[in-house]
């Protein structure tokens, strides 16, 4: 995208954002914390798919399990979700280098095909061993301080979402400043750009793609954990996620971190919009693969491969 | 006997022009030979002519039709025919099965009928493992069986993409004499890109020079060899090499 | 022509399964057209395979065929069998639409969109409650033959034998040529004549139909539809465990798996009531990594080593 198509993009997104604001701020709130979750789960499946080259199709049903995990643990041990989280996305990279050593390593160098068919089975694996030893049963984690709200004048709104867009911001700061700043992220990032080429200047590769798929896996299981304190949680509630951040990913162009940002906000805020409305709101689930559509036909229109 | 038109064709990549304003006719059974140093366009002009790029501008016409646009399938059916500079057979299919797709799918034959027309164009090619998979193949056999398939789909005009490469001089010379048969029987015209200048010199009856995408000579391959921009683009440029 | 030993055997076994029902209980036949639905599932997916994508639309395209057949039968008192044809029709047609856009997607970008089918169609039938029943579903006031466990049975061998014969044919015919060559290569398959786009859509929509067709069959047998039974992810997952187990890219292999998995999986279903499913899971993936030719291309390797399958190779490090 040139300068001039980025700064008309999001001079129109920011105009747009600011009507809806006068016209029902609440619209706007929501739909930036609700943009929020989205984000900060889709920017580790983009890092993925940016570095490693692999769609993971277990994405959501590992954010899943580690809601699973941070659930049991909290149960358990008397723990607030929001400490639990930590030592549960601890053993979810651990989890995340056994599953690549296990199974995605081996399937690298194999067609596409095989690496979609393998996380889809490594994505139902996940699902029904949450199934067999959790149940189906929806579980909740009540937590007194995510009911906060503030009063703005007429306007009241939940405050405790927030932490989901400071998530996002915060994963995605991290992320640009490992791999533009750290000695492993300029790496990753050359592995990205050209595996080949990195093997050959002395890069461990395969130690790369062991780092990031791991480093996303934790990442994902902390947005379980946080998605854990507002939602209850069932075997299957990972599923959409999967797909949403792929929409995300794929509209903000792979590749382009930032870029997940502000495709999640349209994302959100349609979403929200659409919920405002009584009655409609059930619509709102397929308004990301409308946006799958459009990209797909705006894209096709110039004529491109995608 | 097919003609093919190109006409102020040009093709840019994202600011780099790969093919710029070129202007070429050939037809019957005359064999051009297109040459030209590394990155001078030749293989994205035959990608603009077979369909697998559409140009920036200009026109495209086989016998008189305008192709600019169409798709590439269905300028196989009007008569352009090529080959691949990295050779891209089938692995799945048999080598005889490769050669099918031609017959079946340009020109609708039945796989009876295929078949038959396949087995008799693998003889007059002198490619007897028919029945083999690909990845059985030995290299002679593999250009063979690429000129093959091209030829089932009963070109007009067929585009001949650095053929020659990898082969050793005996083999050279079998598939110089099995393309300058085909031209004289089967009624092709032929273009083909080639670095061995010893092939152009032996098979084409004309030849382009393309520099920096563009036409830089066009003549017989003496006159083309006199020409002091052709040295200079050859010899002088350095960059090239 | 010579009757060979193969059509002989094939024979007596259509022949077995015919009569199958006069010395089977209720429970085997019920297992049986359990099997029936999943092979025709598996067996279109193989077929799309064939062109080197993945769709994962299946449960998608089930649970249109499961609606409208169902709709059909309610709204317009049309015959069950009738509703189960217009059905498979019906989903052709929503498929040849949804085609037109997202057949020019290729790998995970065509995977992904086709697997979110499901979960739209999902999302619709819950949203227009006074057409499709929302959450709650249809019911039928009976079900299909009046519960006749033969003509019922038969009905579902019928539309196996016809999945199969569908599949053969995609084998052996030029369509066969063109799906081979649009997955090992697309730049050649075009420059030598072959329509890529119309291929695609071609199978896409046959697919669909019979896709359409098992979630028909499905509804009208069980005399329902509710949007989480008939768009379920069980009729994505077992298909694809059966079909890879089997061996892809063949018209034996998804019938094999069908027939091997599904009929392990009963026994499975008495001992883990909840989460057996994970076997399917598991299957998937050891089977991608360690035998990607599953049974029917471990044989083919055993009995004459050089047929390959081509695309799908083993891991290497």
């Amino acid at each position: 995208m040139t300068k001039a198509k980025r700064l008309f993009l999001s001079g129109g997104i920011f105009i747009l954002a600011l009507i809806i604001f006068i016209w029902r701020p609440t619209i706007l709130i929501y739909g930036i914390q609700r943009a929020g979750l989205y984000a900060a789960v889709a920017l580790p499946m983009a890092l993925v798919l940016g570095i490693v080259h692999i769609v993971n199709l277990a994405h959501g049903e590992l954010l899943m399990v580690g809601a699973y995990l941070t659930y049991f643990v909290s149960v358990t041990f008397g723990l607030d979700p929001l400490i639990a989280l930590l030592p549960v996305a601890v053993v979810m990279f651990l989890l995340g280098m056994v599953i690549y050593k296990l199974t995605i390593k081996h399937t690298l160098k194999a067609p596409e095909l095989n690496q979609l068919i393998l996380t889809f089975g490594l994505a139902m694996v996940l699902g029904q061993s949450v199934n067999l030893i959790a149940t189906s049963q929806p579980r909740t984690l009540t937590v007194d301080y995510v009911s906060t709200s503030l009063s703005i004048g007429e306007l009241t709104f939940g405050v405790y979402d927030f932490i989901f867009p400071a998530t996002a911001l915060i994963i995605l700061g991290g992320l640009l400043f490992f791999l533009r700043k750290t000695r492993v992220g300029k790496a990753a990032q050359a592995v990205g750009q050209n595996p080949r080429g990195a093997e050959i200047v002395g890069i461990d590769v395969d130690k790369i793609y062991l780092i990031i798929f791991s480093l996303s896996t934790a990442l994902v299981s902390i947005m379980g954990s946080l998605y854990l304190t507002k939602q209850s949680i069932f075997p299957l509630v990972g599923g959409p996620f999967t797909m949403k951040s792929f929409a995300l990913v794929a509209m903000a162009g792979i590749g382009s971190l930032p870029g997940v940002l502000i495709a999640s906000l349209v994302l959100g805020v349609s979403e929200t919009f659409l919920l405002s409305f009584k009655g409609y709101g059930g619509w709102s689930n397929i308004v990301f693969f409308a946006f799958i559509i459009g990209v797909i036909l705006i894209r096709s229109h110039k004529g491109k491969q995608i | 006997m097919s003609k093919l038109e190109i006409r102020n064709l040009t093709k840019k990549f994202a600011g780099l022009v790969a093919v710029n304003n070129v202007d070429l006719s050939f037809g019957g059974d005359e064999i051009i030979g297109i040459i030209g140093p590394n990155g001078a366009g030749k293989t994205t002009l035959i990608n603009l002519v077979s369909g697998i790029f559409y140009p920036s501008s200009g026109q495209i016409l086989i016998d008189g039709t305008d192709i600019t646009t169409m798709p590439a399938h269905k300028r196989t059916r009007l008569g352009v025919g090529r080959t691949f500079q990295l050779i891209h057979p089938l692995e799945d299919l048999t080598t005889i099965e490769n050669i099918m797709i031609g017959f079946i799918f340009s020109q609708d034959l039945s796989m009876k009928i295929a078949k038959e027309k396949a087995e008799m164009l693998c003889r007059s090619l002198d490619l007897d493992r028919w029945d083999r998979s690909v990845s059985q193949l030995n290299i002679l056999e593999i250009k063979k069986m690429e000129i093959a398939q091209a030829l089932a789909t009963n070109p007009g005009v067929l585009l001949l993409d650095e053929v020659m490469a990898g082969l050793n001089s005996d083999e050279l010379k079998e598939l110089i004499g099995l393309i300058k048969k085909v031209a004289k029987e089967k009624k092709v015209a032929i273009g083909i890109v080639e670095h061995v200048m010893g092939v152009i010199k032996e098979l084409a009856d004309r030849v382009v020079v393309l520099e920096n995408g563009a036409i830089l000579a066009d003549g017989s391959f003496q006159e083309v060899m006199k020409n002091p921009d052709v040295i200079a683009a050859y010899l002088g440029g350095g960059n090239y090499a | 022509m010579k009757i060979s030993p193969k059509i002989v055997i094939f024979l007596i076994i259509i022949l077995l399964s015919i009569a199958f029902p006069f010395f089977a209980g209720p429970y085997q036949q019920s297992i049986a057209k359990n099997v029936i639905i999943y092979m025709i599932l598996a067996l279109s997916w193989n077929m799309l395979l064939k062109t080197g994508q993945i769709s994962f639309g299946l449960a998608g395209f089930f649970g249109i065929g499961a609606y409208a057949s169902v709709l059909l039968s309610l709204k317009l008192g049309i015959p069950p069998i009738l509703t189960i044809v217009l059905g498979g029709i019906v989903t052709s047609l929503v498929a040849s639409a949804m085609g037109m856009i997202i057949l020019r997607l290729r790998a995970m970008y065509f995977a992904i969109t086709t697997l979110a089918l499901g979960e739209i169609f999902r999302v619709i039938i819950h949203n227009v409650p006074n057409f499709a029943g929302g959450a709650h579903g249809l019911i039928l006031p009976g079900v299909i033959f009046d519960g006749n466990g033969l003509y019922t049975y038969w009905l579902f061998l019928g539309a196996a034998l016809f999945s199969i014969g569908l599949s053969y044919y995609f084998d052996k015919s030029k369509i066969h040529l063109a799906l081979t060559a649009i997955r090992d290569n697309e730049t050649t398959a075009k420059v030598r004549g072959i329509d890529i786009f119309k291929y695609l859509l071609i199978v896409f929509t046959i697919t669909a139909g019979m896709q359409g067709i098992a979630g028909g069959l499905y509804a009208q047998s069980f005399g329902f539809v509710t949007p989480e039974s008939s768009f379920s992810g069980d009729f994505i997952l077992l298909p694809i465990a059966m079909a890879l187990l089997g061996g892809i890219y063949t018209t034996a292999g998804p019938v094999v798996g069908a027939i091997v998995l599904g009929v392990i999986s009963e026994y499975l279903k008495l001992y883990i009531p909840y989460g057996h499913l994970i076997v399917y899971g598991l299957i998937i993936v050891i089977v991608i990594l360690f035998m990607p030719n599953g049974i029917i291309g471990a044989l083919y390797v055993k009995i004459d080593g050089r047929k390959t399958f081509g695309k799908v190779d083993q891991p290497n490090e």
